[in-house]
Protein backbone atom coordinates (compact mmCIF):
# COMPACT_ATOMS: atom_id res chain seq x y z
CA UNK A 1 0.00 0.00 0.00
CA UNK A 2 1.29 3.14 -0.69
CA UNK A 3 1.38 6.24 1.90
CA UNK A 4 -1.87 7.64 0.54
CA UNK A 5 -3.47 4.63 0.76
CA UNK A 6 -2.76 4.11 4.01
CA UNK A 7 -3.48 7.74 4.94
CA UNK A 8 -7.02 6.88 3.33
CA UNK A 9 -7.29 3.83 5.45
CA UNK A 10 -6.49 5.84 8.48
CA UNK A 11 -9.50 8.22 7.87
CA UNK A 12 -11.96 5.59 7.85
CA UNK A 13 -11.33 4.59 11.37
CA UNK A 14 -13.19 7.22 13.64
CA UNK A 15 -10.51 6.95 16.88
CA UNK A 16 -7.82 7.42 14.34
CA UNK A 17 -9.90 10.94 12.77
CA UNK A 18 -10.23 11.67 17.14
CA UNK A 19 -6.34 11.49 17.35
CA UNK A 20 -5.89 13.27 13.69
CA UNK A 21 -2.60 11.91 12.81
CA UNK A 22 -1.02 11.50 9.60
CA UNK A 23 1.31 9.01 7.63
CA UNK A 24 4.93 10.57 7.01
CA UNK A 25 6.43 7.51 5.82
CA UNK A 26 5.43 3.87 5.11
CA UNK A 27 8.43 1.45 4.57
CA UNK A 28 8.29 -3.09 4.61
CA UNK A 29 8.91 -2.67 8.14
CA UNK A 30 8.43 0.24 10.08
CA UNK A 31 5.92 3.70 10.18
CA UNK A 32 6.35 6.70 10.81
CA UNK A 33 3.58 9.40 11.83
CA UNK A 34 3.33 12.92 13.25
CA UNK A 35 0.43 14.26 15.13
CA UNK A 36 -0.50 18.10 15.54
CA UNK A 37 -1.60 19.30 19.30
CA UNK A 38 -5.00 20.25 20.20
CA UNK A 39 -6.70 21.07 22.79
CA UNK A 40 -8.16 17.19 23.00
CA UNK A 41 -4.79 15.46 23.22
CA UNK A 42 -4.21 17.46 26.53
CA UNK A 43 -3.47 15.80 30.18
CA UNK A 44 -1.67 18.39 31.97
CA UNK A 45 -3.23 22.15 30.88
CA UNK A 46 -0.49 23.81 33.28
CA UNK A 47 2.37 23.08 31.22
CA UNK A 48 0.18 22.01 28.14
CA UNK A 49 1.91 18.49 28.27
CA UNK A 50 -0.11 15.50 25.77
CA UNK A 51 -2.21 13.06 27.89
CA UNK A 52 0.29 9.75 28.49
CA UNK A 53 -2.97 7.96 27.19
CA UNK A 54 -2.70 10.14 24.01
CA UNK A 55 0.67 9.16 23.62
CA UNK A 56 -0.01 5.97 24.34
CA UNK A 57 -2.87 5.92 21.95
CA UNK A 58 -0.55 7.63 18.73
CA UNK A 59 1.86 4.66 19.55
CA UNK A 60 -0.86 1.74 19.54
CA UNK A 61 -2.07 3.37 16.06
CA UNK A 62 0.68 3.49 14.36
CA UNK A 63 2.25 0.05 15.68
CA UNK A 64 -1.44 -1.49 14.08
CA UNK A 65 -0.56 0.66 10.69
CA UNK A 66 2.54 -1.11 10.79
CA UNK A 67 1.46 -4.67 11.05
CA UNK A 68 -1.92 -4.05 8.86
CA UNK A 69 -0.03 -2.59 6.39
CA UNK A 70 2.73 -5.64 5.66
CA UNK A 71 -0.05 -8.25 5.79
CA UNK A 72 -3.31 -6.61 4.60
CA UNK A 73 -4.73 -7.20 7.84
CA UNK A 74 -7.58 -5.06 8.83
CA UNK A 75 -8.08 -4.96 12.15
CA UNK A 76 -4.83 -6.01 14.25
CA UNK A 77 -6.04 -7.75 18.08
CA UNK A 78 -4.26 -5.65 20.36
CA UNK A 79 -2.73 -8.44 23.35
CA UNK A 80 -0.77 -6.05 25.50
CA UNK A 81 1.52 -3.15 25.54
CA UNK A 82 4.28 -1.90 28.02
CA UNK A 83 5.35 1.90 27.88
CA UNK A 84 8.05 3.81 29.05
CA UNK A 85 7.90 7.45 29.19
CA UNK A 86 10.97 8.94 29.42
CA UNK A 87 9.72 13.35 29.15
CA UNK A 88 7.16 15.07 28.82
CA UNK A 89 5.36 15.68 25.56
CA UNK A 90 5.07 19.59 25.74
CA UNK A 91 3.16 21.45 23.24
CA UNK A 92 4.13 20.71 19.33
CA UNK A 93 3.97 18.36 17.07
CA UNK A 94 4.35 14.88 18.21
CA UNK A 95 6.07 12.25 16.18
CA UNK A 96 6.11 8.21 16.10
CA UNK A 97 7.72 5.31 14.72
CA UNK A 98 6.72 2.13 15.25
CA UNK A 99 8.91 -0.91 13.89
CA UNK A 100 8.50 -4.95 13.40
CA UNK A 101 10.46 -6.54 15.26
CA UNK A 102 9.21 -10.09 14.81
CA UNK A 103 6.08 -10.66 12.55
CA UNK A 104 4.80 -14.47 13.25
CA UNK A 105 2.07 -16.68 11.42
CA UNK A 106 -0.16 -15.39 14.23
CA UNK A 107 1.91 -12.64 16.82
CA UNK A 108 3.13 -9.95 16.01
CA UNK A 109 5.62 -8.26 18.58
CA UNK A 110 5.91 -4.14 17.55
CA UNK A 111 8.38 -1.40 18.91
CA UNK A 112 7.46 2.17 18.93
CA UNK A 113 9.42 5.31 20.13
CA UNK A 114 7.64 8.78 20.52
CA UNK A 115 9.90 12.02 19.77
CA UNK A 116 9.19 15.40 19.13
CA UNK A 117 12.38 17.58 18.08
CA UNK A 118 14.90 15.84 18.51
CA UNK A 119 15.12 11.76 17.52
CA UNK A 120 17.76 11.52 20.48
CA UNK A 121 15.27 12.48 22.92
CA UNK A 122 12.25 10.30 22.54
CA UNK A 123 9.27 11.11 25.32
CA UNK A 124 8.39 7.88 25.25
CA UNK A 125 8.75 4.18 24.18
CA UNK A 126 6.63 1.27 23.56
CA UNK A 127 6.60 -2.38 23.09
CA UNK A 128 2.72 -4.35 21.53
CA UNK A 129 1.73 -7.45 20.41
CA UNK A 130 -0.94 -8.16 18.32
CA UNK A 131 -2.80 -11.33 17.41
CA UNK A 132 -3.10 -11.20 14.01
CA UNK A 133 -5.73 -14.37 13.33
CA UNK B 1 -13.18 12.75 49.16
CA UNK B 2 -15.49 12.67 47.01
CA UNK B 3 -15.41 16.51 46.43
CA UNK B 4 -11.64 16.25 45.95
CA UNK B 5 -12.81 13.50 43.36
CA UNK B 6 -15.10 15.79 41.59
CA UNK B 7 -12.93 19.18 41.77
CA UNK B 8 -10.09 16.80 39.58
CA UNK B 9 -12.85 16.14 37.74
CA UNK B 10 -15.10 19.42 37.45
CA UNK B 11 -11.69 21.09 36.61
CA UNK B 12 -10.09 18.90 34.48
CA UNK B 13 -9.28 19.93 30.98
CA UNK B 14 -8.01 18.27 27.47
CA UNK B 15 -8.32 14.89 27.34
CA UNK B 16 -10.86 13.92 31.06
CA UNK B 17 -13.06 16.30 29.09
CA UNK B 18 -13.78 14.68 26.29
CA UNK B 19 -13.92 10.92 28.71
CA UNK B 20 -16.86 13.18 30.42
CA UNK B 21 -16.19 10.97 33.01
CA UNK B 22 -18.70 10.31 36.12
CA UNK B 23 -17.17 9.41 39.56
CA UNK B 24 -18.93 6.62 41.31
CA UNK B 25 -16.30 5.70 44.19
CA UNK B 26 -13.61 7.98 45.21
CA UNK B 27 -11.62 6.59 48.27
CA UNK B 28 -8.00 6.49 49.43
CA UNK B 29 -8.24 2.89 49.02
CA UNK B 30 -9.52 3.35 45.71
CA UNK B 31 -11.60 4.68 42.49
CA UNK B 32 -14.56 3.59 40.15
CA UNK B 33 -15.41 5.71 37.05
CA UNK B 34 -17.88 5.47 34.36
CA UNK B 35 -17.15 6.35 30.49
CA UNK B 36 -20.33 6.89 28.98
CA UNK B 37 -20.16 5.67 25.39
CA UNK B 38 -18.37 7.21 22.58
CA UNK B 39 -18.34 5.81 18.95
CA UNK B 40 -15.62 8.62 18.77
CA UNK B 41 -13.06 6.02 20.49
CA UNK B 42 -14.29 3.23 18.26
CA UNK B 43 -12.20 1.61 15.32
CA UNK B 44 -15.03 0.62 13.34
CA UNK B 45 -18.23 3.11 11.56
CA UNK B 46 -20.78 1.53 13.92
CA UNK B 47 -18.90 2.47 17.05
CA UNK B 48 -19.43 -0.41 18.66
CA UNK B 49 -15.71 -1.49 19.13
CA UNK B 50 -13.68 0.68 21.44
CA UNK B 51 -9.61 1.14 20.14
CA UNK B 52 -7.48 -0.10 22.70
CA UNK B 53 -6.02 2.99 23.19
CA UNK B 54 -8.84 4.98 24.68
CA UNK B 55 -8.69 1.89 27.54
CA UNK B 56 -4.93 2.63 28.36
CA UNK B 57 -6.08 6.21 28.20
CA UNK B 58 -8.81 5.39 30.92
CA UNK B 59 -7.07 3.70 33.17
CA UNK B 60 -3.64 6.22 33.21
CA UNK B 61 -6.41 9.22 33.97
CA UNK B 62 -8.24 6.55 36.67
CA UNK B 63 -4.24 5.82 38.18
CA UNK B 64 -3.65 9.79 38.24
CA UNK B 65 -6.99 10.14 39.98
CA UNK B 66 -6.33 7.67 42.72
CA UNK B 67 -3.12 8.55 43.58
CA UNK B 68 -4.35 12.00 43.98
CA UNK B 69 -6.53 10.56 46.70
CA UNK B 70 -4.18 8.77 48.74
CA UNK B 71 -0.59 10.15 48.42
CA UNK B 72 -0.76 13.10 51.48
CA UNK B 73 1.11 16.47 50.09
CA UNK B 74 1.56 14.95 46.82
CA UNK B 75 3.09 18.11 44.76
CA UNK B 76 3.44 16.46 41.29
CA UNK B 77 3.50 13.19 39.52
CA UNK B 78 4.33 11.74 36.51
CA UNK B 79 3.64 8.20 35.00
CA UNK B 80 7.01 6.38 34.97
CA UNK B 81 5.54 3.36 33.01
CA UNK B 82 2.52 1.34 31.73
CA UNK B 83 1.14 -2.08 31.08
CA UNK B 84 -1.91 -2.95 30.16
CA UNK B 85 -3.23 -5.94 29.10
CA UNK B 86 -6.60 -6.37 26.56
CA UNK B 87 -8.44 -9.54 27.94
CA UNK B 88 -11.27 -9.82 25.70
CA UNK B 89 -12.59 -7.49 22.83
CA UNK B 90 -13.85 -4.05 23.63
CA UNK B 91 -17.37 -4.34 21.47
CA UNK B 92 -20.52 -3.25 22.95
CA UNK B 93 -22.53 0.48 23.53
CA UNK B 94 -22.34 -0.54 27.01
CA UNK B 95 -20.53 2.09 29.28
CA UNK B 96 -17.49 1.80 30.39
CA UNK B 97 -16.27 1.24 33.93
CA UNK B 98 -12.62 1.70 35.08
CA UNK B 99 -11.31 0.84 39.17
CA UNK B 100 -7.85 1.96 39.75
CA UNK B 101 -5.86 1.50 43.23
CA UNK B 102 -2.86 2.85 44.43
CA UNK B 103 -1.57 -0.36 46.53
CA UNK B 104 1.51 0.75 47.70
CA UNK B 105 2.76 4.06 48.22
CA UNK B 106 6.99 5.15 48.68
CA UNK B 107 8.69 8.56 49.48
CA UNK B 108 9.36 8.87 45.10
CA UNK B 109 7.00 6.05 43.55
CA UNK B 110 3.66 4.56 43.41
CA UNK B 111 2.16 1.50 42.34
CA UNK B 112 -0.86 1.23 40.28
CA UNK B 113 -3.32 -1.51 38.99
CA UNK B 114 -6.60 -1.27 37.47
CA UNK B 115 -9.23 -3.02 35.44
CA UNK B 116 -11.80 -2.38 32.86
CA UNK B 117 -15.47 -3.56 32.44
CA UNK B 118 -18.79 -2.90 30.30
CA UNK B 119 -21.40 -1.79 32.72
CA UNK B 120 -23.19 -5.15 31.45
CA UNK B 121 -23.65 -8.18 33.81
CA UNK B 122 -21.72 -11.20 32.96
CA UNK B 123 -19.99 -9.65 30.41
CA UNK B 124 -16.02 -10.62 30.98
CA UNK B 125 -13.17 -8.11 32.02
CA UNK B 126 -12.09 -5.99 28.98
CA UNK B 127 -9.19 -5.24 30.25
CA UNK B 128 -6.25 -4.73 33.30
CA UNK B 129 -3.45 -2.66 33.67
CA UNK B 130 -0.78 -1.42 36.05
CA UNK B 131 1.73 1.45 36.17
CA UNK B 132 4.00 3.15 38.34
CA UNK B 133 4.20 6.94 38.91
CA UNK B 134 6.90 9.35 40.30
CA UNK B 135 5.80 11.57 42.51
CA UNK B 136 7.18 14.45 44.63
CA UNK B 137 5.72 15.51 47.85
CA UNK B 138 6.15 19.17 49.23
CA UNK B 139 4.23 21.80 50.55
CA UNK B 140 2.18 22.75 47.28
CA UNK B 141 0.09 20.36 47.19
CA UNK B 142 -1.99 19.42 43.95
CA UNK B 143 -5.41 20.17 45.00
CA UNK B 144 -4.57 23.97 45.65
CA UNK B 145 -2.98 23.95 41.70
CA UNK B 146 -6.35 22.57 40.89
CA UNK B 147 -7.92 24.66 42.62
CA UNK B 148 -6.27 27.74 41.11
CA UNK B 149 -4.99 26.63 37.68
CA UNK B 150 -6.20 23.69 36.74
CA UNK B 151 -5.09 20.07 37.14
CA UNK B 152 -1.10 19.85 36.62
CA UNK B 153 0.52 16.41 36.86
Amino acid sequence: MTRDELQAQCEKIPFFRFLGFSIVEAGDTFILACMEQSDRHIGNPVIQAYHGGITASLMEAVASVSVSHNWAILRPKPINLTVDYLRPALVGTLYARAEILKKGRRMASIETVAWQKDTERPVAKGLFHFLLV
Amino acid sequence: MARIAEVWNERAQGLITELNLQIERSEPDGVQLRMPHNPEFCVDEDGTLLHGGILTALLDSAFGLANFLAVENLDTMATLDLRIEYLSPAQSRADVIVFAECYRQTRHVVFNSGRVWFDTPGQPEIARGSATFSIMRGANSLLDKLNTKGPGQ
